[in-house]
């Protein structure tokens, strides 16, 4: 999925005039007998290393048809490939041959990426809570204090939110489940009272009430489309916010018998499961990693994983195709079948699995490969992370790819019984979530390239979510 | 050439609002002088309901500035409906535009908003073909043109389907057009499928595996269709022999099709023919999801267990 903000990217014909090592492993391979010998010689350790495990990695079978999809994805392959192998960027390289996880590099960008824009970027207009979204939760997951941002963060949405409930992209514009989602988020990140404050909870249910659809999903605006994302974020701010599940009064949805905001959410959810056994953005659509972890995500909000995830879905089915997601050789995740690897779907597909297997057993996806791809080929030189070499970074990227990494280095457990001080009350099912420990086995990272620990329904920080869900919980009415 | 409305006798009535200043704030953006004029305006007349013509060439040059502008698009559709336009008007407007900007989100929505209130898809699906020529695979215009067959009563649509098969033609490996066909067969089904249909999409589904073997869509195909037919894998057990033969394990020409005939000796009791293509993937044919192969291989012995 590409960023719905930020310029446009370069083509591919464009992308390998930009790659200068691209055709390197052709000569390597096509060398004659005598030169080759030189060639290897002059091929560090890791990198022979590395060739070996791709070429191990490499499809065995490949259909002669040549199409447009097989075309782009063998040009796309030659870009990445060198990144993977070798280190073209100079990277600092950790024990395992891969580069080091860049942090100050990033974070710089971050920091960057939450400065002002000059006025070639209005594009980004109505989409700057994401832009805060994503840069602070990215730097989080670097683990650098955000404290300093609090109180912007703060100022920055007082005026999005509108009073009708619910917050636009800015003053002035109309509420809207993507950008509330994505405020909602940030004041929670940044936390404090002033941050929960300034929240209209009563107002936001209402806009959430008018969301709500006679058929079970929610809107994403007034007039505007139905779709996963919507029942995702709609569970998310009633979760986080602690409001009440019970559909207000003026709640359109209440005319056609429904008083719940659960109301046939989960059989609208099980609609979106289509042939592939993926997950679509409405029902009848292609199925699509991000649609996949918003499915996912809302049907862990509405209860423990093992309960909602086998009785809505066809779990076996959805783990194939989740399988089928990991793009071989590159190692990073595609969204949907035939589609080129993008390792913003590190995280969309790479989050699905702690809440898959939490309902269906654990130890079923490559972590390794998907840290290599985002370790070697989604960090960009000048810091901030890709889609994949030849892009450019974008909050987003850097966001959903540190989030992958950080679902390949630990191990999230559910646990229904866990008794905490928060988690009481309704939709209390993702505060019983902890982390058991780091994953270990074949781990290619070093401690210098761990990222912190990421709430795997929220995708924020653990403590943030709590902090976050107790005030609402001890405080009394709105 | 910008334009602006403080010296406009046409908007002489309207105070602007202007954007609301509230401390320092992160990622500020630095507008131009045109933008944030505009801006100020739509806020002014939204806070006032107003609907009117100003008001849509307003909604225009706002949308040419950004056309990513969930909030004007939204109001651009209250205003239209509230004005009683003449729809077709704004599609002819509207075709230039989504052609420009083919990522655009808002646009389809708008568009499916109008087409929707005109009660009419002509020219729908050859507008969309136009859009697919340039992104074959966008999940928006495909997602529109199935709204189109859900609103319009296009399922089992004979037209549908065969266009489908020529862009089929043009690439086998696009997934969002097995998608599509798959909503247009089954979508608007109800009840049993008949052994005409199954054998025809099978038959479908079957061919496009002999052109390229290793291609994912009309596997997921041929799975998708026998669930909805509600009739087991092993359907087309011969038929994924020809692609994978377990006692010639150095021939396999699909690992897909070694996939198959996995869960098919597993609804035939065969574990031990199901464990060896299970084998073979994780350790030969696909080796990236080695864990996947093996998590299939332990379910195969808890439902022996179970059992
Ligand atoms: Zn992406």
């Amino acid at each position: 999925m590409a960023a719905s903000t930020g310029p446009s990217q370069p083509s591919f014909s464009r992308l390998r005039e930009l790659t200068p090592d691209s055709d390197r492993i052709q000569e390597l391979s096509d060398a004659g007998t005598d030169s080759e010998f030189e060639d290897i010689a002059t091929v560090p350790q890791y990198e022979l290393d590395n060739i070996a495990y791709f070429d191990r990695m490499r499809p065995i079978i490949v259909d002669d048809l040549k199409t447009e999809t097989s075309e782009v994805q063998d040009e796309t392959l030659n870009v990445i490939l060198p990144f993977l192998e070798g280190n073209p960027n100079e990277f600092p390289l950790n024990e395992f041959g891969l580069p080091h996880l860049q942090r100050v590099k990033h974070a710089r960008y971050l920091d960057d990426a939450l400065g002002s824009y000059s006025e070639h970027y209005v594009a980004l207009d109505a989409a700057r809570p994401w832009v805060l979204y994503w840069s602070l939760q990215a730097l989080t997951a670097l683990g650098e204090g955000i404290g300093a941002f609090q109180t912007r963060v703060v100022n920055t949405f007082v005026p999005c939110q509108h009073p009708d409930g619910g917050y636009g992209g800015g003053h002035g514009q109309l509420p809207h489940l993507a950008p509330t989602y994505a405020a909602i988020l940030s004041l929670a990140i940044a936390g404090g009272a002033a941050a929960y404050e300034s929240i209209n909870r009563r107002s936001l249910w209402h806009y959430l009430g008018r969301m709500k659809q006679p058929d079970g999903g929610f809107t994403m605006a007034p007039g505007g489309e139905e779709d996963i994302r919507g029942a995702y974020c709609a569970m998310v701010c009633l979760s986080l916010l602690n409001l009440p599940l019970e559909l207000p009064a003026d709640a359109p949805a209440r005319s056609c018998g429904m008083t719940n905001f659960l109301d046939q959410l989960g059989d609208w959810i099980s609609r979106c499961q289509n042939w592939e056994g993926g997950i679509s953005a409405t029902p009848g659509n292609e199925a699509h990693g991000a649609y996949a972890f918003c499915g996912l995500g809302c049907l862990s909000i509405m209860g423990p994983p093992k309960e909602t995830l086998n009785r809505y879905l066809d779990v076996p089915r959805l783990i194939r195709w989740l399988s089928y997601r990991q793009c071989t050789p590159e190692g990073g995740y595609n969204g949907r079948t035939n589609k080129l690897v993008d390792g913003c779907y590190s995280h969309w597909v790479g989050s699905c699995w702690a809440l898959v297997e939490a309902a269906n057993g654990t130890g079923i996806w490559n972590r390794t490969a998907l840290a290599r791809y985002i370790l070697s080929a989604a960090q960009a030189k000048t810091g901030g992370l890709i889609d994949k070499p030849g892009k450019r970074a974008d909050a987003y990227h850097t966001c959903y790819n540190l989030a992958g990494l950080s679902a390949v280095q630990y191990n999230h457990v559910f646990d229904e019984d866990m008794k905490g001080s928060v988690g009481v009350g309704e939709l209390a099912a993702p505060y019983h979530w902890w982390v058991a420990g780091l994953y270990e086995e074949g781990k290619i990272w070093v401690e210098e390239d761990m990222v912190d620990e990421i709430h795997p329904v929220f995708i924020m920080p653990y403590d943030a979510v709590s902090a976050c869900r107790k005030y609402f919980e001890d405080k009394e009415g709105f | 050439m910008p334009r602006f409305y403080h010296d406009d006798p046409a908007w002489s009535d309207v105070t602007p609002i202007p954007q609301l200043e509230s401390g320092q704030v992160l990622a500020g953006i630095s507008y131009t002088a045109e933008y944030s004029e505009a801006m100020s305006y739509l806020r002014a007349v939204m806070a006032a309901n107003e609907y009117s013509t100003r008001v849509l060439d307003l909604t225009e040059h706002i949308i040419s500035l950004n056309p990513a502008h969930y909030t004007v698009w939204l109001y651009r559709a209250q205003t239209l409906s509230a004005l009683n336009r003449n729809l077709r008007e704004e599609i002819k407007w509207l075709n230039p535009t989504a052609l420009k900007h083919l990522k655009n989100y808002q646009i389809w929505h708008h568009r499916q908003t109008i087409i929707d209130r005109l009660g009419s898809c002509d020219g729908e699906q050859e507008f969309v073909e136009q859009m697919l020529e340039k992104d074959a695979k966008n999940y928006h215009v495909w997602s529109y043109r199935q709204w189109v067959v859900r609103r319009f009563g296009l399922f089992g649509d004979e037209g549908e389907r065969k266009w489908c098969e020529g862009m089929m033609e043009r690439d086998v490996r696009n997934n969002s057009v097995w998608n599509h066909r798959f909503f247009v067969v089954f979508g608007g089904l109800k009840g049993e499928v008949e052994e005409g249909l199954l054998k025809r999409e099978l038959e479908y589904a079957q061919d496009a595996v002999r052109k390229a073997p290793q291609n994912e869509c009309p596997w997921n195909y041929i799975r998708g269709v026998l669930r909805q037919a509600k009739k087991p894998m092993s359907t087309v057990k011969e038929f994924a022999k020809e692609f994978a033969d377990l006692e010639k394990p150095d021939e396999v020409r699909s690992t897909h099709a070694l996939d198959l005939l996995a869960d098919i000796y597993e609804e035939e009791k065969k574990n031990d023919e199901a464990k060896t293509a299970l084998d073979l993937l994780a350790n030969k044919y696909d080796p990236i999801r080695a864990k996947y192969w093996e998590y299939r291989a332990r379910s195969l012995d808890s439902a022996a267990v179970e059992a």
